[in-house]
């Protein structure tokens, strides 16, 4: 089974965010990397199938020079190849311009699966993984639970909201969007470090992108110094009227 | 269970300054010389390469240009130079300038730099020249062949908080090498068991230490131009106190402000980090930090004993360099272009090691040889008895400093008489007697703007641990700190941490320590200065630690 | 034009169909909303109700059971045929599946989980949270309308919908879909409990911090979280101390939770803890100390000793229950 598995390289989650000069994106001179959880736990995934079905992971991944960081990582734990489709310009700023390039990038390769992280961490739009399946003609489904590998087709578990499950069968070649926490990540080992250094890491160039469907036009810290409206009086006073608030003004009980 | 090994020429414990420029000068050399590749392995616990460096940092080039004197064109980030010198005594309300700069403060040809930036690019040239970077592994142990260093263990990876094995285990990895190069750090936990076991400092003086508080600043373009450099002395401490703080202008708008204290104050109710906070609101400082915005922030001790308290660096298998053996100019607070030295000596040790095939003390002495031929001795021992004249108070100090460059470091006894900076510490009876036992700048007002508490300083260091593994500080005996430590020292922990690990709760069987392992910034206060030393710093999971984004 | 596809399970209108409704009256009128699937006239006139041009109805037997393809196919054809200016969706996580699929064969923007409208120079943006709640994105779509936007569940309220003086005309529309290109295959939906609690897929949280004194006392806050709906979280202390588990760590070193309501009882708000829930679109805190940094970020406020507040609020929700 070949597996390629989309990875992005998003800022650390404990990097305290800062906007740029612009107020248009981060100061990423000033931040820190790190490969985007659902992303590590499709690869974990993908791992898991190939040491049970046998076959082949590679990795893709969109950005300048600075992700091969998280290519490096992904090859380090289990990875057989990377294709790092690099941007150095920066022209691949949302999810149509990044799955445009990946598309283009793994047209060729021998493919059943793609797999990619339900969202990323950073913009967290959702989208790149069904952007890609529809760009390259797959069927897809999302937030998959687990897979079950059959001849010519999958049947993976989706998450539905409020505890509701179920199952779809789909033909291969598919993509899945994987959810969070689904297997516990493994380490890399010092070996598959050393290993990492000699496996192919194919470099492709951003294609022609058909240009961006968004813009960013202003980044900035959610409004602080909300009013906090106090509750006054004795606490069985004080409990009749936060819960009558809650109810009727805020909505939220 | 079953074990991982890797065999390697040379490993080395450590990717800060001094390992790395080990490890690349080690694989230049050999390069130089014909031979076939070594095998080098540099073992380094934080996640990233520069991930735990944290200095000032004024740099001085002198190492680096002759490590890689086309530093320039490989894009070094250095920063800017040293344009100007300026040294503050201050008051509580007032800041006067020095007239001129003592020698030992001169930084012209320095270079005001991120020390994480530039242990980043430093790993690169040596991952270039083929050396392997393992980063997020922790050295847990040293491997043994009798008396002779053959190795280290790493740390076992997935452990739980109750030291079960998880889903996830990873029995740690031996790894063998000819040589070992000992590049852990200040108080580095795997040089500390071997200066123990084999005795290493027993002609030493004890080591001192120092805990360096610092944080990076945003700042409103033009405060102060880039390649400024600021040191102050006087407030917010007292002349018993030794340290001082800093103002290193990287950018326009960006600020490395921070303050170093010795780690051998009297008083137990002394706070670093209420230091720090007081500082900050001197005039003069908060003026540069007005409307600015704290973007990290970081602590770290560093060793200060100088030529004296440095152990023998050199044992059967093994050398130790950098900040680990101490190699450190308290005097010019410099110490990264030394740990560089040694790192090269280092090198040129090994790779002889390696040709003689001779790995023993006596072989490996030879770097003792180049310490003592070379740029370090000639840098350290003419200042060698000056933090131990601070251990007088600063008005001593001060004139000793002045005076050890005038006479060479020679002083009236040679050595002077140091002792291990945990031991000065008074209980709180004996140094407040019954007044009011406080210590008179610890209450600092928290306004979350110029000043932090510790738990929201941590944050800004971005420090991250997996929550699910044993604790990582050893207090041997819990019972103490809730007795005998809080009766005679009132829990100096709770202060000398600068990151909220150790907190006394009070709970209904009485007061109880608290030990919030993941807020820990690696800076090894605790370990130095627990009066008692019953706290042992073990590196946690491998990856674990801050993350000293430009720092 | 507006057009929303509103979402129905077994013929029944989903809430946030309704927030959605909402949100789109409040961009500009008028707002035709469409219900496709299979059996689904009763929705579709349930919807009626609102304040809308026409309600477009799509009733075919291959959308008798949700697939991506199948809703990307009909909602394709209705999108072309009659030509909205903007496509407001439910950020549900059936919209997710399909959606982006959908911007693709219309070759048009998608925006994702907004939570409100916004004018910036005259472009209409829409304002969504980044970097996991940490900061706000003011976003426009770029190419040819119609744009696709999709609001977070929640963000607007469904109580702000403006109904109609009579109900709105319903209208079938017909769009081939074909089943035989629909390449999902999905079997019946099952409910499972998970094994771990996911906090950041609660609608409600009540979470406790040092201000809890003992262990003992959480029983009563676990009652007052069964009162409201809602799931128990906790500020790192309480979980350091092994009085609930790992998972239930709300904060830097734990979980990052956007529910619409989190109460706060006895927690100071440490920066590390308010990292992990301040994208809570109402908050409400608890605490004995005026100026714990808690109060700073919660929209509701009670300075007061929690164990009076939360027995009195159980007996308030409680009693309401008994009541009715």
């Amino acid at each position: 089974m070949n597996i390629i598995v989309c990875i992005k390289q998003v800022v650390t989650r404990e990097w305290p965010v800062r906007v740029d000069d612009a107020g248009a994106w981060i100061r990423e001179q000033d931040a820190s990397f790190e490969m985007n959880e659902p992303d590590a736990y499709a690869l974990e995934a993908a791992l898991r199938l190939k040491e049970a079905q046998g076959g082949e992971v590679a990795v893709c991944s969109v950005g300048p020079q600075r992700v091969t960081q998280v290519i490096r990582e992904a090859l380090a734990r289990g990875a057989d190849r990377a294709i790092h489709v690099v941007d150095d310009a920066g022209v691949c700023v949302d999810a149509f311009t990044v799955a445009s390039a990946m598309a283009s990038a793994i047209k060729d390769e021998p493919v059943d699966l793609v797999l990619t992280g339900l969202q990323s961490d950073d913009q967290g739009f959702a989208q790149t993984g069904v952007v890609l399946s529809a760009l390259m003609g797959l069927p897809h489904a999302t937030i998959i639970m687990d897979v079950e590998v059959g001849a010519g087709r999958v049947r993976v578990k989706r998450e539905l909201e409020g505890g509701w499950f179920q199952w779809v069968t789909l033909p291969t070649p598919a993509l899945l969007t994987v959810q969070s926490g689904i297997n516990q990540l493994r380490y890399a080992t010092l070996k598959g470090i050393m290993g990492a250094k000699k496996k192919e890491v194919r470099t492709v160039s951003v294609a022609d992108t058909s240009g961006a469907r968004q813009r960013i036009v202003a980044l900035y810290p959610p409004e602080k110094g909300k009013h906090t409206h106090f509750i006054e009086g004795p606490a069985p006073a004080a409990a009749k009227e936060l819960v009558r608030l809650l109810r009727e003004e805020a909505h939220a009980l | 269970m079953e074990r991982e090994t890797l065999d390697v020429d040379v490993l080395i414990v450590g990717g800060g300054p001094a390992g790395l420029s080990a490890a690349l000068h080690l694989a230049r050399l050999r390069k130089s010389c014909g031979g076939e590749p070594l095998a080098i392995a540099v073992l380094e616990k934080s996640r990233e390469s520069g991930s735990h460096m944290l200095s000032g940092a004024v740099f001085d080039p002198s190492a680096l240009q002759d490590l890689l004197p086309d530093f320039e064109a490989r894009g070094a980030p250095l920063g800017p130079s040293v344009r100007e010198d300026r040294l503050l005594f201050l008051t509580e309300h007032r800041a006067l300038r020095f007239p001129f700069t003592p020698p030992p403060l001169d930084n012209h040809g320095c270079y005001v730099m991120s020390l994480n930036r530039f242990v980043r690019w430093l790993a690169e040239q040596a991952e270039a020249e083929g050396v392997d970077v393992f980063n997020g592994f922790a050295a847990t142990e040293v491997l043994y062949d009798g008396d002779r260093v053959v190795g280290v263990r790493t740390g076992d990876r997935g452990v739980s908080r109750r030291g079960e094995r998880r889903a996830t285990f990873e029995p740690g990895v031996d790894i063998k090498a000819s040589v070992t190069i000992l590049a852990d750090g200040v108080r580095g936990n795997l040089t500390k068991t071997v200066l123990r076991r084999m005795r290493l400092d027993a002609a030493s003086q004890p080591q001192t230490y120092a805990l360096g508080i610092k944080e990076l600043w945003d700042v409103p373009s033009g405060r102060l131009e880039p390649g400024t450099v600021v040191h102050t002395m006087g407030y917010p401490l007292r002349f018993e106190e030794f340290g001082g703080g800093f103002i290193y202008a990287l950018t326009p708008e960006r600020l490395s402000v921070g303050f170093v204290t010795g780690l051998d104050y009297r008083d137990p109710l002394f706070d670093p980090h209420a230091m720090f906070q007081r500082f900050k609101r001197h005039p003069r400082v908060a003026a540069l930090l007005a409307d600015g915005q704290l973007v990290g922030y970081g602590a770290k001790a560093l060793p200060e004993g100088g030529w004296h308290a440095l152990p023998r660096p050199y044992l059967d298998g093994a050398l130790i360099i950098g900040d680990a053996a101490g190699y450190l100019n308290s005097l010019r607070l410099k110490g990264i272009h030394l740990a560089m030295r040694t790192g090269m000596y280092a090198a040129e040790t090994a790779l002889e090691a390696l040709r003689t095939g001779d790995a023993s003390a006596s072989q490996l002495r030879m770097f003792q040889a180049k310490v003592d031929d070379g740029e370090v001795r000639r840098e350290l021992y003419p200042v060698r008895n000056v933090h131990q004249g601070f251990g007088h108070g600063l008005l001593a100090g001060l004139a000793y400093a002045g005076l050890s460059i005038l006479t060479h470091g020679w002083w009236i006894r040679d050595p002077m008489p140091g002792h291990a900076g945990h031991e000065r510490m008074a209980t709180v009876s004996a140094y407040h007697g019954h007044r009011a036992a406080r210590h008179a700048a610890a209450d600092v007002p928290i306004d979350r703007t110029l000043t932090f508490d510790r738990l929201t300083n941590v944050h800004f260091s971005g420090t991250r641990h997996d929550e699910d593994q044993p604790v990582h500080l050893l207090v041997h005996d819990l019972d103490l700190c809730r007795t005998r430590c809080r009766e005679e020292y009132a829990n100096p922990c709770l202060r000398f941490c600068p990151a909220n690990v150790y907190e006394m709760i009070e709970s209904p069987d009485g007061p109880r320590l608290q030990i919030n392992a993941s807020n820990c910034v690696h800076c090894k206060a605790c370990d130095i200065m627990d009066p008692y030393q019953i706290i042992d710093w073990v590196p946690p999971e491998g990856g674990g630690g801050p993350q000293y984004d430009g720092m | 034009m507006i057009l929303v596809v509103a979402e129905q399970r077994q013929g029944e209108l989903s809430h946030t169909s309704w927030e959605a409704v909402a949100a789109a009256q409040q961009i500009d009128a008028p707002v035709t909303a469409a219900v496709i699937g299979s059996g689904v006239g009763a929705a579709a006139e349930a919807l009626a109700v609102a304040d809308l041009a026409e309600v477009l109805v799509l009733d075919a037997p291959a959308l008798s059971a949700y697939t991506a393809d199948g809703w990307v196919q009909a909602l394709t054809g209705i999108i072309q045929a009659e030509q909205p200016t903007l496509v407001i969706l439910p950020h549900t996580y059936q919209t997710r599946d399909f959606v982006p699929a959908l911007a693709v064969s219309l070759d048009r923007a998608l925006l994702t989980d907004c939570t409100r409208s916004v004018r910036r120079d005259g472009e209409l943006a829409f304002s969504r949270q980044m970097f996991q709640g940490k900061l706000m994105a003011d976003v426009v779509p770029l190419g040819p309308p119609p744009h696709l936007v999709t609001f977070q569940s929640g963000a607007v309220s469904a109580d702000a919908v403006v109904k109609g003086a009579s109900p709105a005309a319903t209208r079938a529309v017909s769009v081939a879909v074909d089943a035989a290109a629909i390449r999902q295959r999905p079997e019946p939906a099952f409910q499972e409990a998970r094994n771990a609690v996911d906090l950041s897929k609660a609608e409600r949280i009540v979470a406790v911090g040092r201000g809890i004194k003992g262990e003992e006392h959480l029983e009563s806050v676990r009652r007052l979280a069964a009162a409201m709906g809602a799931e128990v979280a906790a500020s790192r202390p309480i979980c350091d101390a092994g009085w609930l588990p790992m998972d239930r760590q709300v904060g830097s070193s734990g979980q990052t939770v956007t529910p619409t309501l989190y109460l706060a009882l006895g927690i100071s708000g440490a920066i590390q803890h308010v990292v992990g829930m301040k994208g809570a679109r109402t908050i409400v805190a608890v605490n004995k100390d005026a100026d714990a940094p808690i109060f700073e970020i919660a929209d509701y406020g009670f300075v007061g000793d929690l164990f009076e507040i939360v027995p009195a609020m159980i007996a308030e929700l409680e009693g309401e229950k008994t009541a009715c």
